[in-house]
């Protein structure tokens, strides 16, 4: 009897032990990053961090062809660290910019992948001060397109990933026109009748920004500038 | 000899196996065939496909329908929340991914419809039973794929019982373009139109001819509203290209015509009228709008589709009646005042005095400042009312019926909400704090000493409005419902006559065809039931208006925003507001003022363009096309 007890044991063992090998894929162990420039200035491309511009990225050999998605930093740049080594296929679309082709980029290591796009809209000359009660802030804004300028806002909130969909005051305007690239446009905020957002002694940061009139086109910004009231 | 023994009994043995003792029937079930040759059976088995309908109800929330089975807990929550009519008392939530799903429950309820349209020919029944069938399947098929079709775009159309003969890929059916479905969801409606009489002898709450009008119009405009109105939130991707999702422009006249045909079927059929047309006062017709909620059997006219519930119980009551009461009069349930009408809401409706228009309410004097939300401001000058429920006053009648007024009398008690002080040195003294004596009397920071006398702004429990207002709309003043699950028995009305007039009102204006003075007459009727005596013109504004105020908390508020496109530019870093009753200490006797502000405790809310549509479950099984962005 005491034998097969043995036996069963150590064949139950040798079971479990194998039932357990080690999972021998590889780990996500690369890392993609980069920025979005303007091909022109070669400046990084403001962006929103939320309902902003998007890269979208398809991994090769899988039958299905399922979408990832990274968002990009109001700098204008992107980083995944644990993305797996293999061979892409990424877009960046939904953006601020005018779209662009699909490409095949193998990912491997450290791997940078930049992306030099055309902007709709450059925001130029940017000047954000404080005037009196008011925040006061003059800019030009130049289309690349020859779309329709739809809107300029300037844009304020305690964080510097203030923009559109990230603040707690704004004045915008609606243009819904072409833009004149030389015409300085004015927009201000003023503060004691947004009191409970805007504390007097309290720093928050202000940007401007404006958007192209086309399809599912986001807001191109000048940098945030911190002010305080 | 032993063994022959054996043998000899063996044929006895198989001879057992020649019987069928051994093939059971259960005793609790019925056998499909047997189901089907009794007309009880098929009318047991259409009581199982009403009852899966889709309808937007009282157990209806972002989780799915018919939430009162199992634990019906849901934190109180209404699809209300995530529009511009209320916010919850505790949560911020917004649309989630996983919200307003409806896809694998959807699809079970169109193959029992399928097995029943496929049985049909075969059954031993009249003539017109068998139309009546051939109808009520085709009105249930028509309200099943709308509820898909308004969540996912256009969706694989399967019009038979599949049958699984080893091969899973012939059970794929690739989705239909959303032109496709649309187009079927109507001529679902026609096929229901044309075999349904127009009453059941009984007096049954089953589909009739008018019920599959009132359908249609509602499904046809919700689709011309799309076609219209796609390009304001563009989309693109796979499903896009495909016409998997989207409606071409050009397809908005024909979906606008078929919702004027349809609404005008039911309009001059002389079968149908509001619920007391002609009030003599706003406050007649406040009560009559509140009856026709709190009971909407009591107009049979108006009602042309009621969703009924017959006794306290697991999948037979609601919860309205526990989750929404004031915390007045919570009757021992811990978790009362969950529904907070917003300010956003309240401005819409219009005044006597002014009306046509949205009537904003004025705080001050100057009267301004609308858009100032920053709060107390010792330098303005602020209305004072003896009546907690003053600055409402002129307020359409709906108002008073829809949502308890500070002040107002509410089963017997008075509901008192308000949010602090201003002290007589001038200092506010907001949301909570000590109590004050002044003036030989002790003021209380919420009204009252005690957190059973009183409804507003303490966070205790999450029990007390936010905004200001209750919430009082379908409520039963008449009942103390029992502190437990699914208690409350009112009955939904799933299609009123006064949303047909307004969907013809609607049809009419942004197609610009048709008789506008109909439309407008339509407009109009709604109104003056409402106490409303002089007319206004039809306009797209005022119907949507009248939309928001005569149909708030239908739940059609998230669907009118959906199909309108209006969602992500309503709601664009949005904060909801409140309008809180304060007691003015600096005069004396103390007065009520009011502040508009930003509700307590609330974060902004964005809409997603891509939450236009629901994303597509199961693709890596079903092989679907995902719609955008998912």
């Amino acid at each position: 009897m005491k034998p097969i007890k043995l036996y069963i044991s150590a064949v139950l063992l040798t079971f479990a032990a194998s039932a357990c090998s080690i999972d021998n894929y590889p780990a996500p162990d690369s890392q993609l990053f980069g920025t979005f420039l303007d091909a022109e200035t070669n400046e990084p491309i403001e962006q929103d961090i939320i309902r902003g511009s998007t890269i979208e990225f398809i991994e090769h050999g899988y039958d299905s062809q399922t979408k990832q998605t990274m968002i990009l930093k109001n700098d204008g740049t992107y980083r995944n660290n644990l993305i797996f080594s293999n061979t892409y296929t990424i877009t960046p679309v939904r953006g601020n910019f005018v779209p662009t082709e699909p490409q095949e980029v193998t990912v491997k290591g450290e791997t940078q992948l930049d992306f030099k796009v055309q902007p709709y809209i450059r925001v130029k000359d940017v000047r954000i001060e404080k005037v009196g009660t008011k925040v006061v802030a003059t800019f030009k804004i130049q289309p690349t397109v020859i779309n329709n300028v739809k809107k300029i806002g300037l844009y304020a909130h305690p964080e510097p990933a203030v923009g559109e969909p990230i603040r707690t005051v704004l004045a915008d305007q609606e243009i819904n026109a072409v833009a004149d690239p030389n015409k300085v446009y004015t927009l201000e905020i003023d503060v004691p009748s947004n009191s409970s957002n805007l504390k007097t002694g309290s720093q928050y940061f202000f940007r401007v920004g404006a958007l192209i009139d086309a399809p599912e086109s986001k807001f191109n910004y000048a940098k945030a500038i911190r002010l305080t009231l | 000899m032993k063994l022959f023994r054996y043998i000899l009994l063996l044929p006895l043995l198989f001879s057992l196996s020649c019987g069928d003792v051994l093939d059971k029937q259960p005793l609790d079930k019925l056998q499909g065939e047997n189901l089907f040759s009794n007309p009880e059976g098929v009318k047991l088995y259409m009581a199982n496909l009403y009852y899966q309908l889709p309808i937007e109800d009282f157990t209806f929330f972002r989780q799915g329908f018919n939430w009162n089975t199992g634990d019906p807990n849901n934190g109180g929550f209404a699809p209300a929340m995530v529009t511009d009519e209320a916010v919850h008392t505790e949560f911020g939530d917004f649309i989630g991914n996983d919200d307003f799903q409806w896809w694998d429950q959807g699809y079970k309820l169109i193959r029992d419809a399928n097995i029943l349209i496929d049985i049909i020919p075969t059954l031993t029944i009249s003539k017109d039973e068998t139309k009546a069938l051939i109808g009520e399947s085709a009105f249930i098929r028509a309200y099943a794929y709308f509820a898909l079709v308004k969540r996912y775009g256009g969706v694989p159309i399967i019009t038979s019982v599949q049958k699984y003969d080893g091969d899973v890929e012939a059970l794929k059916v690739p989705r239909s373009t959303e032109k496709e479905t649309w187009d079927f969801v109507l001529k679902e409606c026609d096929i229901a139109i044309q075999n349904l009489a127009e009453s059941w002898p009984g007096g049954e709450r089953r589909a009739t001819k008018w019920v599959a009008y009132a359908l249609k119009s509602r499904v046809a405009l919700h689709a011309a509203s799309l076609a219209k109105y796609g390009d304001r939130a563009p989309i693109s991707g796979t499903a896009v290209d495909q016409k998997l999702v989207g409606l071409d422009k050009s397809a908005a006249a024909e979906y606008y015509k078929a919702a004027i045909e349809a609404s005008e079927a039911l309009i001059n059929s002389g079968k149908f009228s509001l619920y007391k047309p002609t009030p003599a006062s706003p406050q007649e017709a406040s009560e009559n709008y509140r009856e026709l909620f709190q009971d909407p059997n009591i107009a049979p006219n108006e009602v042309i589709f009621i969703k009924g519930y017959a006794r306290p119980g697991s999948g037979t009551g609601h919860n309205y009646g526990i989750w929404y009461q004031p915390n007045q009069t919570a009757n021992g349930w811990p978790h009362p005042g969950r529904m907070n009408p917003t300010l956003d809401l309240i401005d819409a409706y219009e005044s006597y005095t002014d009306p046509g228009k949205s009537a904003p309410i004025v705080t001050t004097e100057t009267g301004n400042d609308i858009n100032d939300y920053n709060g107390f401001n010792p330098a303005k000058t602020y209305k004072r009312y003896d009546d907690p429920a003053g600055i409402y006053k002129d307020k359409d009648a709906r108002l008073w019926a829809t949502v308890i007024l500070p002040g107002t009398a509410w089963k017997g008690q008075k509901i008192i909400i308000q949010a602090g002080f201003i002290k007589p040195d001038g200092n506010p003294q907001l949301f909570g704090g000590e109590s004050l004596s002044a003036n030989g009397k002790i003021y209380y920071p919420y009204g009252a000493a005690d957190r059973t006398q009183y409804s507003g702004f303490d966070t205790w429990g999450g029990n007390n409005t936010r905004t200001g207002v209750s919430f009082k709309k379908f409520l039963n003043e008449g009942v103390n419902v029992a502190p437990g699950w699914n208690q409350t028995v009112s009955d939904w009305a799933d299609f009123r006559f006064a949303e047909i007039l307004l969907i013809y009102a609607e049809a009419i204006v942004e197609s610009g065809t048709g008789v506008a003075e109909k439309g407008a007459a339509a407009l109009n009727q709604v109104r003056r039931r409402a106490g409303h005596t002089k007319d206004i013109p039809l306009t797209i504004d005022n119907v949507i208006r009248e939309r928001r105020v005569e149909l708030a908390f239908e739940n059609k508020r998230f669907w009118d925003l959906i199909r309108r496109r209006e969602y992500h530019t309503l709601f664009n870093n949005t904060l909801r507001h409140a309008l809180i009753p304060v007691l003015d200490l600096r005069v004396t006797p103390a007065k009520y003022i009011f502040i508009r502000q930003a509700i307590q405790r609330m974060n902004p809310s964005t809409f997603d363009y891509r939450q236009y549509y629901r994303y597509v479950p199961g693709i890596g099984a079903n092989g679907l096309v995902q719609n955008p962005q998912y």
